[in-house]
C-alpha cells in the first residue's frame, strides 16, 4: 500500500481531519492575531501598566513547552476548577493564549523600534497625524511585522497537532487512527508530512519572500 | 522673517540654551556654527517648533509663539512653510524618491506644484535616480532628494542640520550651489555646519554659538577677523583640523 493509496482510500477521514485542523487553526489565528495585536499595541503605548506584566507573562510562557501548557489546561486546571471542557475548546484557548503572546511580543517590538524620525519628517512636511499614520507608520509597521506574523501562524498551524494528544480529532489523530488499522507508519506519516508540506511550504515561502522584498525598505541606511 | 528671542531650553538639570536670540532673513543664508554640544541642533529643533522652548518667543511671518505655553494651549507649528532637512535625511524608505517628494505635495493640497516638480528634478540633476528607492541611491543623491522634498513645498524658511557632514568636497560644492539657488528664490535658510569655508563662501550671516549662547554674529568676514577670543580659538582649531 503506497502513500497515494492511503490518501485515496482514507481521503474522507483525512479531509475531515484536515477540516478540524483548519477550523482549529483559523480560530487560533483569528483570536491570536486580534488579541495579540491589541495587547502588543497596548504594551507599546502603556509600557509600565500593560507592557511589563505582558512581557512577564510572555517570558514565563516561553519557558513552558506548548504540549505541557496544553496538558495543564486539559487535566490539572479542569480538575482544580472541577469542570469538564470540550478538548477542542481547551485546545483553542491554550493555543490562542500562546499565539496571542507571540504576536503581542512581535508587535510591541516593531512599534518600540519604529524610527521616530520618519514621523518627524512627516510633521515638518506638513502631514497631519492621520496622514502620517496611514501613509508612513502603518505601511512601515506592516512591512516589518507581516513576515514574522506569517512565520508565527505557520508554527501555530503545526502546533495544532498537539491537540491530538488531548483527543481532538484533527489530522494527526486521524493519521494515527488510520495507522492503527493499516499499520503502515512510514506511508501514513509520509502522507501526513506531504499534506503539511503542501500547506506550510507556500506560507513559509511567502513569509521569506515578503521578508526579503520589504524589510530592507523599513530602516534608513 | 524668522526670529527667536530669549530662548531657554533645558533637559532636566542640563541647561542647553541660555537666552538665545537669532534672526533669519528671507532670501538670505544664515550659517550657525559652533563646537559640538553648543546647542545648535537644540536651537534648530526649537526654532522649527519640533520642541517647545522652556521660555522665549519665536516669531514666524508676523505670528508670535510665546513660551512657556499657557496650560491647555497648543501651538500649531507653521509646517511646511517652515521646514527642516535633517542630517540623517529621514527619507521614507518604503517610497521611491519621487514618491517621497510628491506625497507631501498631494497631502497638503499643493498638487499644482507637481507641474514644477520636473523642472526641480532637472535643476537638481536627479532624472537618473528619481524613481529609485532610498536604499538604491548614494548619500549625495538622497541628500538632494531630501532638499527637493523640502523645496517642492515652497517653504518660506528652511532649516538645515549638518546636511553636508557626510559628503565629499564635490558634493558639498553642489549643495552650496543649490542653496544659493534656493536663496535666490527668496527662501530664508538657516544651516548648521562644521565647514567654515562652506559658511564663509555661501552664507550672508554667521552666528557663532558656544555653551548655549550666541557669542558672536555678523557678516562672513568675522571668520577672518573674529572679535571674540572664543571664536578666534574655534576658527584656529577647525582650520588646523582641516
Amino acid at each position: 500500500m503506497s502513500v497515494f493509496d492511503i490518501i485515496a482510500q482514507y481521503h474522507v477521514g483525512l479531509i475531515q481531519g484536515l477540516i478540524v485542523t483548519f477550523k482549529l487553526a483559523m480560530i487560533i489565528w483569528f483570536f491570536g492575531l486580534l488579541l495579540g495585536g491589541v495587547l502588543g499595541c497596548a504594551s507599546a503605548r502603556w509600557k509600565k501598566s500593560i507592557g511589563v506584566p505582558a512581557r512577564l507573562c510572555s517570558f514565563l510562557l516561553s519557558g513552558i513547552p506548548i504540549l505541557v501548557f496544553l496538558f495543564w489546561f486539559h487535566y490539572p486546571m479542569q480538575a482544580i476548577l472541577n469542570v469538564v471542557i470540550d478538548p477542542f475548546i481547551t485546545a483553542v484557548v491554550a493555543l490562542t493564549i500562546v499565539n496571542m503572546f507571540m504576536v503581542a511580543d512581535l508587535i510591541r517590538n516593531v512599534l518600540a523600534e519604529f524610527p521616530d524620525q520618519y514621523i518627524t519628517a512627516a510633521k515638518v512636511c506638513g502631514l497631519s497625524p492621520m496622514q502620517t499614520l496611514f501613509d508612513i507608520q502603518l505601511p512601515l509597521i506592516l512591512r516589518q511585522s507581516i513576515p514574522g506574523l506569517l512565520m508565527i501562524q505557520v508554527n501555530m498551524l503545526q502546533a495544532t497537532l498537539f491537540a491530538s494528544l488531548i483527543s481532538v480529532d484533527e489530522i494527526f489523530r486521524v493519521a494515527q487512527r488510520i495507522n492503527s488499522i493499516v499499520y503502515r507508519p512510514v506511508e501514513v506519516f509520509t502522507a501526513l508530512a506531504i499534506l503539511f508540506l503542501i500547506i506550510c511550504l507556500p506560507l513559509n515561502g511567502l513569509a521569506l519572500w515578503l521578508k526579503n522584498r520589504f524589510t530592507r525598505r523599513v530602516f534608513e541606511r | 522673517m524668522l526670529t527667536a528671542e530669549n530662548i531657554y531650553k533645558s533637559y532636566g538639570q542640563n541647561q542647553i540654551l541660555k537666552g538665545i536670540g537669532l534672526r533669519v532673513k528671507p532670501g538670505k543664508i544664515t550659517a550657525l556654527i559652533g563646537p559640538s554640544g553648543s546647542g545648535k541642533t537644540t536651537l534648530l529643533r526649537c526654532l522649527s517648533m519640533l520642541e517647545a522652548p522652556n521660555a522665549g518667543e519665536i516669531n514666524f511671518d508676523n505670528k508670535t509663539y510665546r513660551f512657556p505655553l499657557d496650560a491647555g494651549d497648543k501651538i500649531i507649528p507653521p509646517w511646511p512653510d517652515l521646514t527642516v532637512v535633517f542630517q540623517q535625511l529621514f527619507l521614507w524608505p518604503h517610497l521611491t524618491l519621487r514618491e517621497n517628494i510628491t506625497l507631501p505635495l498631494k497631502r497638503t493640497g499643493r498638487e499644482q506644484e507637481l507641474e514644477h516638480l520636473e523642472s526641480l528634478i532637472d535643476l537638481f540633476n536627479m532624472r537618473l535616480f528619481i524613481d529609485r528607492y532610498p536604499d538604491e541611491t548614494s548619500l549625495g543623491q538622497r541628500q538632494r532628494a531630501a532638499l527637493v522634498r523640502a523645496l517642492a513645498l515652497k517653504p518660506k524658511f528652511i532649516l538645515l542640520d549638518e546636511i553636508t557632514s557626510s559628503l565629499d568636497v564635490e558634493q558639498v560644492g553642489l549643495i552650496l550651489n543649490e542653496l544659493k539657488a534656493m536663496r535666490d528664490r527668496g527662501i530664508g535658510i538657516l544651516i548648521i555646519t562644521h565647514l567654515l569655508h562652506f559658511a564663509s563662501e555661501g552664507a550672508d550671516q554667521i552666528v557663532f554659538m558656544d555653551k548655549g549662547q550666541v557669542i558672536e554674529s555678523g557678516a562672513p568676514a568675522i571668520l577672518k577677523n573674529p572679535r571674540t577670543d572664543r571664536l578666534k580659538q574655534f576658527v584656529s582649531i577647525v582650520e588646523a583640523a582641516t
